[in-house]
């Protein structure tokens, strides 16, 4: 026999959508179990993979915060790009394995969002050989930026900023954050027990460490094809 | 091996039992709705797999189900469901390919499927108490969800401590727990689960997975309300075949080095390649009598298919004719196989 519910049950379920609930859960409990159980910052980026189809179609969610977010700062990084448009297709056409990449400006920050074949160092390596004039443009805009201008002499800096800058890619298979959480702790993937009922807790507390995410490594369209293989089908190749 | 099988599926069947359950049925997906229909292989298809309904189109017999083992039907409760397709080939001969809607298995093998059956079996079930669920969001755990009007026994809580012991089961247990109802058998996508062996036109050998996506989208009711009827995606189906057939289109999911081609617990990652197979066009009802003596079985292959190693798809095969047995069904295609 269930039990009924009771007035007491309807006030309890009806907590979360309390406006003082919900303020007492941003400022002290979630605060809390920040304070108690704080989690790693977890790497931008895909995760390594050395499966062919894994290196097709990679993201990058690049967020570089502005040094002046105002709009006079705001308009010079819209500059930075439109003065470089040659630049930009000049250069995605010879790294050849881009499917696409656009520029941003949310809020404060000035994004990069692009598709791309292959391994992420090469990619940021070729776009440093191709279109390093328009990275060092945006660079000087960028807060910490100024340092790594010229990126062609700062290449290996300039690739951690961007694996720092780049966004983590939460993991397709959502009970995979127990494991990456695990790993970024040393400790092997798989080998502690979890409780399922806590993976939501475990998210929120990531979110503290990683504000921004990519939700999943993208949901790739049929068929799924490289830049390379469209080339190569459709014989416009070189 | 054959009668390890054998033992090992008796004992399954017998654990997937529910008391609440009726011995004349299956004892899960218990409650099924038939239909029929054709498959058109896609003009690729052939090409990846050289089975017959991938060469030419094909009839097909087709069982959608709620996976629960209740005798009770309740369409509107949160549940896997299952779609279980059956090629008719020429000669009389078959083929079938059983998805739900699932994307991964909870267990690895037999073995700990039978050790999950056990631990998983619908206990009594009762609505927390205030306190348990003021401790839980001041936890920030969602509180364990009010059972629903007549639920009494439920395995949500034997299978998350499963889960809680073997990392295997988590993301199958998880998704089980927040999957939801459909609002059509038409709008919801099918995984077949296990990997495969196609063989194509030209010899080659691939491991794939396959998965059934309904053309008309993928719909879930909302699970901020009650569900109002108990009984609605026999009817909705009815009422939508009426108005024309409805379509699911056949991926075929191509494995790589490095993936696990046994594992039904671990989902492919969503980036690898896939093939349009064909579309299967979903036409006429059937009714309950012929399909629910029906027998499936995912071992059901045909030339240009063949089972992976996969423990579970094998021990399978003795369950579903162990199954098929004591509700005597029509025989399982491998009824007296020894």
């Amino acid at each position: 026999m269930q039990r009924k519910a009771g007035w007491l049950d309807k006030f309890v379920d009806d907590l979360p959508s309390q406006g003082w609930f919900q303020f007492l859960s941003r400022h002290l409990v979630v605060p809390y179990w920040i304070w108690r159980d704080p989690k790693p910052v977890l790497p931008g980026g895909p995760r390594p993979s050395v499966q062919p189809s894994e290196s097709v179609q990679r993201m990058m969610n690049l967020i570089m915060p502005l040094k002046d977010p105002s709009p006079i700062g705001r308009a010079r990084a819209a500059l930075a790009i439109s003065q470089n448009v040659d630049e930009i297709f000049a250069g995605l056409d010879n790294v050849g394995t881009v499917h696409n990449a656009r520029f941003l400006l949310l809020d404060g920050n000035i994004c990069m969002l692009s598709v791309y074949d292959g391994d992420f160092s090469n990619y940021i390596r070729d776009f440093i050989a191709t279109i390093g004039s328009v990275f060092d443009a945006v660079m000087k805009e960028v807060e910490g930026g100024d340092a790594m201008v010229p990126t062609t002499e700062h290449i290996e800096e300039f690739i951690d900023w961007v694996c720092a800058h780049d966004l983590f890619q939460a993991p397709d298979i959502a009970t995979d954050l127990f494991n990456l959480q695990d790993a970024a702790k040393g400790i092997a993937p798989g080998s502690l027990p979890h409780d399922l009922r806590l993976l939501p807790r475990e998210l929120i507390l990531q979110l503290h460490s990683n504000p921004n995410i990519s939700l999943g490594g993208g949901y790739r369209a049929y068929p799924g094809y490289s830049a390379a293989q469209v080339r190569q089908k459709f014989g416009v190749g070189w | 091996m054959g009668e390890q099988h054998r033992n090992l599926a008796r004992k399954l069947v017998t654990a997937l039992q529910r008391k609440d359950g009726d011995r004349k049925r299956r004892p899960v997906h218990t409650f099924g709705t038939g239909a029929s229909g054709h498959f058109i292989p896609s003009p690729v298809a052939a090409g990846f797999c050289d089975a017959e309904h991938f060469r030419s189109p094909t009839p097909a017999t087709i069982r959608f189900s709620n996976g629960s083992g209740s005798a009770v039907r309740r369409d509107g409760w949160s549940d896997v469901r299952g779609m279980a397709t059956r090629f008719h080939l020429s000669d009389n001969k078959a083929t079938d390919l059983i998805g739900m809607t699932l994307p991964v298995f909870f267990t690895p093998d037999g073995e700990s499927f039978l050790k999950f059956a056990i631990e998983a079996r619908p206990r009594p079930c009762q609505r927390a108490t205030p306190w348990q669920k003021f401790r839980d969001m001041l936890r920030l755990t969602p509180p364990v969800p009010d059972p629903y009007d007549g639920e009494t026994i439920s395995p949500d809580a034997g299978a998350i401590a499963f889960a809680h012991q073997h990392d295997y089961a988590r993301a199958g247990v998880f998704q089980a727990a927040t999957i939801g109802a459909p609002q059509s058998y038409a709008r919801a996508a099918y995984h077949a689960v296990h990997s495969f062996v196609a063989t194509g036109a030209d010899g080659t050998q691939r491991w794939v997975r396959f998965s059934w996506q309904p053309v008309s989208g993928v719909l879930t009711t909302d699970p901020e309300k009650d569900p109002v009827i108990d009984d609605y995606l026999q009817a909705e189906l009815a009422r939508r075949l009426r108005n024309g057939p409805a379509l699911f289109s056949l991926m075929m999911q191509v494995g790589e080095v490095g993936d696990d081609f046994n594992d039904p617990t671990r989902a492919w990652p969503p980036h690898r390649v896939r093939i349009m197979m064909g579309t299967l066009y979903v036409e006429k009802m059937l009714d309950d009598v012929t399909t629910e003596k029906l027998s499936f079985n995912p071992h059901l292959l045909t030339r240009g298919i063949a089972p992976s190693d996969d423990p579970v798809l094998w021990v399978r095969k003795s369950a579903y004719e162990v199954s098929s047995g004591r509700r005597r069904g029509t025989p399982c295609p491998f009824h007296g196989e020894r």
